[in-house]
């Protein structure tokens, strides 16, 4: 509790000198900015009024001198715009006390930092799958003779399993006491031949009835079987998973992603995250929930890593597969997997389930598979143990929170020893973790991570494009897109300057050859591409971008003008009204521009298009691949534009620019793209987005990041560091 | 006026189990006792239908009176077989609430709460008249995560306020539902396998842990974990030998099988593929119904403002490989119906493939027997999208089409209207029908749909 009070009086300085002191005399009576009315307000009413009422698109309401009955009233009968029907009665009721109670100057002012709710943050699959990769490696590696001994995505070098290259698998096949001629493997990798001669990946003869192969195979989703003398097709008894083949068998499967890590993931078949209403990140805590689907996912995975987990025990040259060794694996698989001490009872408890099980083997995998559908395994604990008022996470928690926030994983070793010893709860100890943490080589993926989301990149991988426009655009190609962005950002990030505005300005990139040659540049051998022309900027210059904000025949100004609005600079618009028109039809003789001119000229239109569409136009000259283009129907492209309102809607300003790189400038050194960069950020590592109750601790986040010149890695310490971070209410 | 915040302050159980405006009636239960509806399946296409336009032109989707009958128009020929056995609905209204908007419709279609803040009546069904098969609910898709879909893109509502994700894989849906249950068998399947027993082993650890976990929390938190408690009662029931309770559609259920020609596990998001997709996700649904596995389940094409390219549709009249058309580009055909415009007609094609594909649900229903008629006659088939007229948005005389005897609990053949009703009136109608008679379901509604049930 003293850490949590110095440092609160230590902010509340320090928030009071950053944010707009007010000069009124009232005294703030501490408005809880998490109450019914502010969250309706902010649901219904904040897209056009402003955050804290300032206005924008609509009048501000901060400080006005409004009577709260007759507000009611106007809200019932006005609002929201266009809807009026939506608020009324105790809505009204609700939104009119916080206007009148909540946006008020003397309330808005910071003066300390309040704590997030309490939570249970459901393992995203990125966190389930570097979680069990984890506890898996703290486990003895497992021995072997053949690949027959690991598993199916391992193979053995040394006598030891060894998780597979991403693009590589060695294929086993086990005929037993038959004596085939040939053993070749058919998939949709390599379009089923019927024969090695024909194309299949020929295994060869190996000793005691093995039939062994290894290959590279393209990064995907395959079906393939094994082919005994080309005439019998079996399924793969190794393969982790089957799929029907449209005879009545079935195909196994064979996943391979180099994007996730090496190997096998164990969270590839779970739902996908929910991400509402705009929200990008996979961390919604609000959205995560179990039901028998995932829970029906969760179950195959324990199936499979408990099987590895057992194994890689029994292979320990010291387990004597007694009750010790079972504690032994408790102490390695459970505790660490809760991320927390066990009590006796649930030591007991899995102890026991080893004891009544039919085999030693058999109780380390029913171990392991309680522990994975777990909800102390399955939720990350920000829930704290109160104290006064409030919650402080426990050292367990801290530690917990801080790994998953940077590396998007358990604890390692050094930060388990210091939860279990009490020390992390000391900010100094604490503070020089997340150092440590961030210098770290693991906490690349996650920022490259949050890049992917952040952006929208990872659309790239499935969006559509027309084939006959854009014949070269294949799998390949979009990965590598896609790789251009992480590796982009997290270059600039940990190699370059480290500053928010290099991420904009920056006049090269990082790309494969491929890649280069579509933009028409050159990489060097370390992939580093120089824009060599000019006509690129850091991030606005990235195919995974102008690709997924584009349709799949032609550009989308709106799609990038909305990008631009809600993913940099964090500012929301209505939506259209109804009746609003589709995408004009392409036509031959006129620009994108010219074809979307009636935006701008239809004057219901224009309120909100001339903040969106100023901004689209601009990168009118990279087409719906990214690649840069002069002409468009026979004319030459007008690649000029202006930016209404950057730093804020409603404010009136107006900048011009002729290019890409200035647009990028602008965006980049503007205060907006910083704020908003703290704010996407939040989202990513606390799992909700940000409201009126979070204000001081953006504010204080916002401020430092100004003071570090935009350094982001110190933003990604600072938003640890950050008092709420390990406080909850 | 209703809303999340108020929801949860009723408590986890108001999440859990339908929203507060609802009240159990028993004596409407008494009245249906014997004569159920088997099962719900809800069948959803995005973007709405060609209705009354901007200009004032009358819809081309809703049924109408005929010499006493119903009349269809030519958009909805291929349900002229199964016309008798339909309800079309004209006046249904989802209120004004976000009207003009796409997300805003697709939260209340099955909530029939504004803004998605109220489980959806496909959930409530399968936790309550559902609970007793070995999976609850199915929720099928075609591409309906395109490109990290997520949130009001979807239609099924576990939780107030919360979305869940529809299984886009046709064969991984199929595995799942035909891997751990020996279907079929109408009862216990004998001595649970090593693999189920260490899984019930598993869960009943993992249930404790909830228990503890569950303590000391908010309500939102403990709505979060009642869900889960819930997944976990549901899939230890299944694992406990509770078999299908199929039997009595006349179907083999002992070497389940469904064609998957066409669809490739790594092209799922393909629009070419989209159809065979579809196609394999009906079998898997009927299939898994047929077996009895699950009572309740939803079928979620796309998703709303689509980008699925329906000109690579190859065979149907929408085929155009040298132009790319959308589905929510197609929608907006401007303000009248006027053939002249080419996002018009293909729009008209798109929606007739939509009612034709539906009919391909009914068809194959149909073709299975069940009790003294076909599985159609004791399924309740609801065809819904979230909005009405694709150009207008509009939220009124929406498109429902409920197909399906409910084994005795609905009037088919008819054309309903009986003036301004909410849509969650039908809903509510729907659950009675299932054996499971809510007062009302969602905002402002009255009570089951007057003139609907038997």
């Amino acid at each position: 509790m003293a850490f949590w009070a110095a440092v609160a009086v230590g902010l509340a300085a320090a928030a009071l000198a950053a944010s707009s002191c007010s000069t009124s005399d009232a005294e703030p009576k501490g408005y809880d900015y998490r109450s019914e009315g502010a969250l309706l307000y902010a649901e219904q009413c904040q897209v056009c009024h402003g955050e804290a009422g300032q206005g924008g698109l609509a009048v501000a309401l901060v400080d006005g001198d409004y009577d709260a009955t007759a507000l009611s009233d106007v809200i019932t009968a006005t609002m929201p715009k266009n809807e009026p029907e939506r608020c009324v009665g105790e809505c009204a009721d609700l939104v009119a006390d916080f206007i009148v109670e909540g946006l008020r100057t003397e309330e808005l002012a910071c003066q300390s930092i309040a704590p997030s709710p309490r939570r249970l943050r459901l393992l995203t699959r990125r966190e389930y799958g570097n979680t069990v990769a984890d506890l898996l490696q703290g486990l003895a590696p497992q021995g072997c003779e053949v690949a027959m001994d690991c598993g199916f995505r391992q193979r053995c070098e040394a006598q030891l399993c060894e998780q597979e290259v991403c693009n590589q698998h060695s294929f086993v096949f086990d005929a037993g006491s038959r004596t085939p001629s040939s053993v070749h493997i058919a998939g949709s990798f390599n379009g089923w031949p019927a024969s090695a001669a024909q194309g299949g990946l020929a295994l060869q003869s190996a000793a005691n009835g093995l039939w062994v192969g290894r290959f590279e195979i393209p990064e995907g989703n395959h079906t393939y079987k094994i082919v005994v003398d080309d005439s019998e097709w079996l399924t793969d008894p190794r393969a982790l998973e089957r799929s029907p083949d449209g005879f009545g068998g079935e195909n196994s499967v064979l996943a391979l992603s180099c994007d996730g890590g090496n190997g096998f993931d164990p969270a590839r078949a779970f739902p996908p995250e929910v991400r509402p209403d705009g929200f990008a990140f996979e961390t919604h805590a609000d959205s995560a929930l179990v039901n028998a689907s995932a829970l029906d996912a969760q179950l195959d995975a324990a199936d499979v890593v408990g099987a590895d987990a057992a194994s890689r025990m029994l292979a320990e040259p010291g387990c004597q597969r007694d009750d010790a060794c079972a504690q032994d694996f408790i102490r390695r698989f459970a505790e660490r997997g809760f991320r927390r001490a066990l009590t006796d009872g649930e030591t007991a408890g899995l102890l026991a389930l080893v004891q009544d099980a039919e085999s030693f083997e058999e109780g380390l995998r029913t171990v392991a598979q309680a522990v994975l559908i777990s909800p102390s395994f399955l939720y990350r604990s920000e829930l704290g143990t109160k104290d006064g008022g409030v919650y402080p996470l426990t050292a367990y928690e801290r530690a917990t929170a801080l790994s998953y926030t940077l590396w998007g994983t358990m604890p390692d070793s050094e930060l388990w020893a210091l939860a279990e010893s009490g020390e992390l709860v000391d900010s100094e100890v604490f503070a020089a973790q997340a150092r440590r943490l961030l210098d770290d080589s693991r906490s690349r993926p996650s920022v490259e991570s949050f890049a992917s989301q952040w952006l929208g990149a990872e659309a790239i991988r499935t969006v559509d494009k027309n084939a006959n426009l854009f014949p070269g655009l294949d799998e390949e190609l979009r990965r590598d897109m896609l790789s251009e962005t992480r590796r982009f950002v997290s270059n600039v990030i940990f190699e370059g300057t480290g500053a928010l505005q290099e991420l904009f300005t920056a006049d090269y990139s990082v790309a494969s050859p491929r890649l280069a040659a579509h933009y028409g540049l050159s990489a060097d051998t370390e992939g580093r591409m120089s824009y060599a022309n000019g006509n690129r900027s850091g991030i606005l210059g990235h195919a995974s971008i102008l690709g997924t904000t584009a349709h799949s025949d032609q550009t989308s100004p709106i799609r990038r003008g909305l990008f631009v609005r809600r993913r940099l600079l964090c500012q929301e618009l209505p939506p259209p009204p109804p009746f609003a028109g589709g995408v004009p039809e392409v036509d031959a003789n006129a620009t994108t521009r010219e074809r979307f001119a009636m935006h701008t000229s239809n004057e219901v239109c224009a309120g909100c298009h001339k903040l969106i569409d100023g901004v689209g136009f601009g990168f009118e000259q990279f087409d719906a691949v990214g690649r840069y283009r002069e002409n468009e129907a026979g004319k030459s492209i007008d690649a000029s534009g202006t930016i209404t309102d950057l730093e804020a809607l409603g404010m009136g300003t107006t900048e011009n620019y002729s290019s890409i790189p200035e647009l990028a400038s602008k965006i980049g050194h503007s205060e907006a793209a910083a704020s908003c960069f703290v704010r996407q950020y939040f989202r990513f590592a606390r799992g909700y987005r940000e409201g009126l109750a979070d204000r001081c601790a953006r504010e204080w986040l916002e401020e430092r990041f100004s003071e570090r010149e935009f350094d982001v890695k110190e933003l990604l310490i600072d938003m640890v560091l950050s008092p709420d971070f390990v406080v909850r209410q | 006026m209703i809303n999340r915040r108020q929801l949860l302050a009723g408590g986890g159980s108001a999440l859990l189990f339908g929203n507060l405006l609802r009240r159990k009636s028993r004596r409407a239960y008494a009245d249906h006792e014997g004569e159920r509806a088997q099962r719900l399946i809800v069948f959803y296409f995005p973007d709405g239908i060609v209705g009354a336009s901007q200009s004032g032109e009358p819809s081309w989707w809703h049924a109408y009176s005929e010499g006493g009958g119903v009349g269809l128009p030519a958009q909805l020929a291929s349900l002229e077989p199964y016309k008798n056995r339909c309800v079309f609905f004209r006046g249904l209204s989802m209120g004004g609430t976000d009207a003009g908007s796409h997300p805003g419709g697709a939260r209340k279609l099955l909530t029939g709460v504004d803004g998605g803040n109220g489980m959806s009546i496909d959930r409530y069904l399968a936790s309550t008249v559902g609970a007793d098969r070995p999976y609850r609910h199915i929720n099928l898709g075609a591409m309906a995560n395109h490109n990290g879909a997520s949130g009001d893109k979807h239609i099924s509502y576990p939780s107030a306020g919360v979305s869940a994700p529809p299984e886009d894989n046709p064969a991984a849906a199929f595995s799942n539902l035909f891997g751990d249950v020996q279907p079929g068998t109408g009862g216990g399947t004998g001595e649970p396998s090593a693999k189920a027993r260490r899984r019930l082993t598993a869960i009943d650890f993992a249930k404790g842990d909830l228990e503890r976990l569950r303590s000391d929390l908010d309500d939102r938190e403990q709505a979060k974990l009642s869900l889960h408690l819930e997944a976990f009662r549901e899939v230890e029931l299944r694992l406990g030998g509770m078999g299908g309770g199929g039997g009595s559609t006349g179907t083999d259920c002992s070497m389940p099988y469904v064609n998957l020609d066409g669809v490739d596990q790594g092209l799922l998001y393909d629009p070419a593929r989209f159809p065979a997709i579809l196609r394999a996700q009906t079998d898997v649904m009927v299939q898994a119904m047929a077996c009895g596995l699950s009572r309740v389940g939803v079928i979620q094409g796309s998703h709303h403002t689509s980008e699925l390219i329906m000109s690579r549709f190859e065979g149907t009249e929408m085929y155009d490989p040298g132009f790319d058309m959308r589905s929510h580009q197609a929608s907006h055909y401007g303000a009248s119906h006027d053939l002249g415009h080419r996002e018009f007609r293909d729009y008209v094609a798109q929606r007739t493939w939509w009612a034709e594909q539906f009919s391909y649900l009914l068809q194959e229903l149909d073709a299975r027997p069940e009790g003294d008629g076909s599985m159609l006659d004791h399924s309740l088939v609801l065809l819904c999208s979230e909005v009405s007229d694709g150009n207008t948005h509009s939220h009124d005389d929406m498109p429902f089409i409920l197909a399906g005897g409910g084994g005795g609990t609905i009037r088919t053949g008819q054309l309903w209207q009986s003036g301004y009703h909410r849509h969650g009136d039908m809903l509510a109608a729907l659950a009675h029908a299932m054996g499971e008679p809510v007062g009302g379901w969602g905002q402002n509604s009255g009570g089951p749909l007057p003139g609907l049930l038997v």
